[in-house]
């Protein structure tokens, strides 16, 4: 490798600009609308202090959606790891047909959110999802399962299709760090032999700890912010029981035209994601950036 | 199989793939059967589900010809809506917008993966780590002001702006994805090329490009695949009916209650079937060498 001793300005900045355009200045415009009052109801921009944070913090939907969408990232983090991981060891076996199956893998990530909610409600609707469908054509059930209307379990429903959309990135990134496992070591270990079961509790697992931290933060990272399935399911209910602080900052900004609040949710859920973020450059391993 | 395993296992594995192929591929299926069972046989209790399968739904998408069930009686007229007759062109306009991204992504991606996977420089350890972190900014909180941006630069309402957004939201991977697949290659080549007098921009456009472009290729692709399933902003930002991609189309389409659920299922299936194109060779181009352990270069 080379060493240059001036920044290349122009082979890296076309790339770095309009990255550092579309991030850096809403952030900064973000707090700065935060600290204001602007509204299209009242047309004069005048500095407020903090009032937006207190009027959003002890609004009566702001603890609510905070709380449901503490709820959704501590279940559907751990959810999406946990089968990702499961999924990635067994298409890393080779036998008929898994190269198609890998490619399948790969497709609930392509589609919009607004799709994978409707197909989600096909399975989860309660008159004539398929779920329930089933059950009671085998008679397990006389009425009704309220999937998508009783709080808790539409809580449930809608975790599931998360987890469906953000299982095949996690795939995909533990199948390219499993490769990285040395075969020999495998091959040693079998020759000493260890169970399939211990091999994969000493070697395979301790080999792909680190990226399993950094792909639940980084789930953490989207359920925290996903907005647009669980909102296309449900619409936040019933009642407000899915209801998550992502599109608390659409409501405030979009349909009350209140971007001064909104911005204020929006700071407090960057504050939050900048803490998760600033946990994956820890949890990544070390070496990423050396000849990066 | 490579190893001889036994028979169990096999049952094993079968089991397996097919929990996999279930979980992933069912939802999908339904939509299929959705499409071409009509409503009144979905919802009505005594009758087969598939005694009357019929494909009138996706001629009518196509060509505008109402099914006859729908003009049976008053009611069920209702049941049926333009708006599904916008999804063959709003996947047009997805992939007008998406392969723009896409030439856009490789055009300012590429120069800066190469300098990243090939030089050492100042300033190179924290712009890719921003470059890598980027993406994690939420969306949500990027949207209101992007939107206030690129209204004042007047190009809201239309695909440019669209074609703005998912192009720099895509960038970050290109670059990342692209420096992998240059480290790959053989330095020794470049070193030949420096010490014949080639300079870094000869390089770049007469080895580093040529070698890359199916790597090149691909990476575009995933670009593109970025671009169709982007929502929030396609929404926020396209202008009338007919310029919207499909991501806006569909979930428009979900929303409308005139719609019925078998003509919505039928313009989900048709907004699918690209995608599986476009995921087998997002596969084969792009993942199967990162994933085959080809990353240590």
């Amino acid at each position: 490798m080379w060493k240059i001793e001036r920044f290349p300005a122009l082979w890296i900045l076309p790339a770095l600009l309009p990255v550092a355009a579309f991030t850096i200045f809403p952030i900064a415009h973000a707090f700065w609308t935060s600290l204001h009052q602007v509204s299209l109801l009242f047309p004069i921009v005048e500095f407020v202090g903090l009032d937006n944070y207190v009027g959003v913090i002890t609004g009566e939907y702001f603890v609510r959606a905070l709380k449901n969408s503490l709820l959704f990232t501590v279940s559907a983090a751990p959810a999406v790891v946990v089968l990702g991981t499961a999924v990635a060891l067994f298409l890393k076996r080779e036998f008929f047909g898994v190269e198609v199956l890998r490619s399948l893998v790969l497709l609930p990530w392509v589609l919009p959110g607004a799709i994978s909610a409707v197909l989600w409600v096909w399975v989860f609707n309660p008159s004539w999802g398929v779920i329930n469908s089933v059950l009671r054509d085998l008679g397990l059930i006389h009425s009704e399962i309220p999937w998508l209307t009783q709080p808790n379990l539409a809580f449930f429903s809608v975790t599931v299709a998360h987890v469906w959309t953000q299982i095949p990135f996690t795939v995909i990134l533990m199948m390219a760090t499993l490769s990285t496992l040395n075969p020999e070591l495998m091959e040693a270990a079998t020759i000493d032999g260890a169970t399939r079961l211990q091999r994969l509790r000493f070697i395979v697992l301790p080999h792909v700890k680190s990226i399993a931290v950094v792909l639940l933060i980084y789930n953490a990272l989207t359920a925290f912010t996903s907005y647009d399935l669980v909102y296309a399911m449900t619409g936040g209910g019933p009642g407000t029981a899915t209801t998550l602080l992502a599109f608390q900052i659409w409501k405030e900004s979009f349909s009350m035209y209140d971007f001064g609040a909104g911005a204020a949710v929006t700071f407090i859920v960057v504050a939050i994601s900048g803490l998760l973020i600033v946990a994956i450059t820890r949890a990544l391993p070390s070496g990423i950036f050396k000849d990066a | 199989m490579r190893n001889a395993r036994g028979y169990g296992s096999g049952i094993l594995t079968a089991i397996g793939a097919f929990l996999v192929l279930f979980f992933t591929v069912g939802p999908i299926v339904l939509a299929i059967a959705g499409s071409v069972i009509p409503d009144r046989i979905m919802f009505a209790s005594d009758r087969g589900l598939f005694d009357e399968v019929t494909l009138e739904n996706y001629r009518y998408i196509f060509t505008g010809e109402v099914p006859p069930a729908y003009l049976k009686s008053g009611a069920n007229r209702t049941m049926i809506s333009d708006a599904a007759r916008q999804a063959p062109r709003s996947l047009w306009n997805s992939a007008q917008i998406a392969s723009a991204a896409l030439v856009i992504n490789l055009l300012l991606g590429a120069p800066a993966a190469f300098v990243y996977a090939r030089y050492l420089f100042p300033g190179k350890r924290w712009t890719f780590m921003f470059l890598l972190l980027a993406p994690l900014v939420p969306t949500i909180a990027l949207i209101t002001p992007i939107y206030m941006m690129l209204q004042t630069a007047g190009l809201v309402g239309s695909k440019l702006g669209i074609i703005l957004v998912h192009s720099v939201k895509a960038l970050p991977f290109t670059v990342l994805i692209l420096s992998i697949f240059f480290r790959k290659m053989p330095h020794e080549l470049f070193e030949a090329a420096v010490i014949d007098g080639c300079s870094r921009v000869q390089e770049f456009t007469r080895i580093a490009v040529p070698l890359a472009l199916p790597a090149l290729a691909a990476t575009g692709l995933f670009a593109f695949m970025l671009s169709y399933a982007e929502f929030m902003f396609a929404m926020v930002l396209s202008g009338e009916a007919s310029s919207r991609p499909a991501s806006v189309v569909m979930a428009a389409l979900a929303r409308n209650p005139d719609v019925s659920w078998s003509l919505l299922n039928t313009a989900i299936v048709i907004a699918i079937l690209p995608t599986i194109v476009l995921v087998t060779l997002v596969w084969r181009y792009v993942l199967a060498d990162l994933v085959r352990g080809a990353v240590k270069g």
